[in-house]
C-alpha cells in the first residue's frame, strides 16, 4: 500500500509539472445537437412495433376477459338455477 | 398485492375504449405533442411514431386501471350488500 501511495505521489507531481495537453473531461454535458431532418429509423421501427404489440396484447386480453366472463356466467347460471 | 385478483374476471370487462383508456390515451398523445413543442419540431406533423406510441401506452394503462377500479367498486358493493343482508334489523324501511 505504501508503494501504491508513492506511485500516486509520483504521478501527481508529474501531472502538476507537465502543462495540460490532453484534457480528459468527464463532463456529462457533451452532447450532439439532435438532427431532426434524418429519421432515427431504429427508434421509429421500435416505436411502431411496440405500439402494434401493445394493441395486439390489449385486444387479445379484452377478448379473453369477455370469454372468461361469459364462461363464468354460464357456470354460475347452471350451478345456481335449473336450466330453463 | 395483486393488481387484478382472479375474481375480477367474474366481472363484465369494461369496453376497450372506456373513459379511462380514452382519457389516458389522450394525455399520452398530448404529452407527445408537448415533447414536439419543447424541442422545436412541428407540433402535429412530427414524430407520429412517438404520438402513436404514447397514446397506445396511455390506452393500455387506462384500461388496466379501469378494470382495477371496477373490481374495487364491485368488492365494496358486495361487502355492503352482505352487511345489509346480515343486519336486516338496522335496515327495516318504515
Amino acid at each position: 500500500m505504501a508503494a501504491g501511495l508513492r506511485a500516486v505521489r509520483r504521478w501527481g507531481s508529474m501531472a502538476a509539472a507537465a502543462p495540460p495537453r490532453l484534457a480528459f473531461t468527464r463532463s456529462a454535458f457533451v452532447v450532439n445537437k439532435a438532427n431532426n431532418a434524418k429519421p432515427n429509423w431504429l427508434g421509429v421501427g421500435l416505436a411502431f412495433s411496440t405500439s402494434a404489440a401493445l394493441w395486439a396484447f390489449l385486444i387479445k386480453q379484452h377478448n379473453d376477459d369477455v370469454m372468461e366472463y361469459e364462461r363464468r356466467k354460464q357456470a354460475r347460471g347452471h350451478s345456481s338455477t335449473k336450466c330453463s | 398485492m395483486v393488481f387484478l385478483p382472479d375474481e375480477s374476471r367474474s366481472l363484465p370487462p369494461p369496453p376497450l375504449l372506456n373513459k379511462g383508456s380514452v382519457w389516458l390515451g389522450f394525455t399520452g398523445w398530448l404529452s407527445a405533442l408537448l415533447d414536439n413543442a419543447f424541442n422545436p419540431r412541428p407540433v402535429l406533423q412530427a414524430g407520429v411514431h412517438r404520438q402513436i406510441l404514447f397514446a397506445t401506452v396511455g390506452c393500455f394503462v387506462g384500461y388496466q386501471l379501469v378494470k382495477r377500479a371496477e373490481y374495487k367498486h364491485a368488492k365494496v358493493d358486495r361487502e355492503l350488500f352482505e352487511y345489509i343482508r346480515h343486519h336486516p334489523v338496522d335496515f327495516h324501511s318504515a
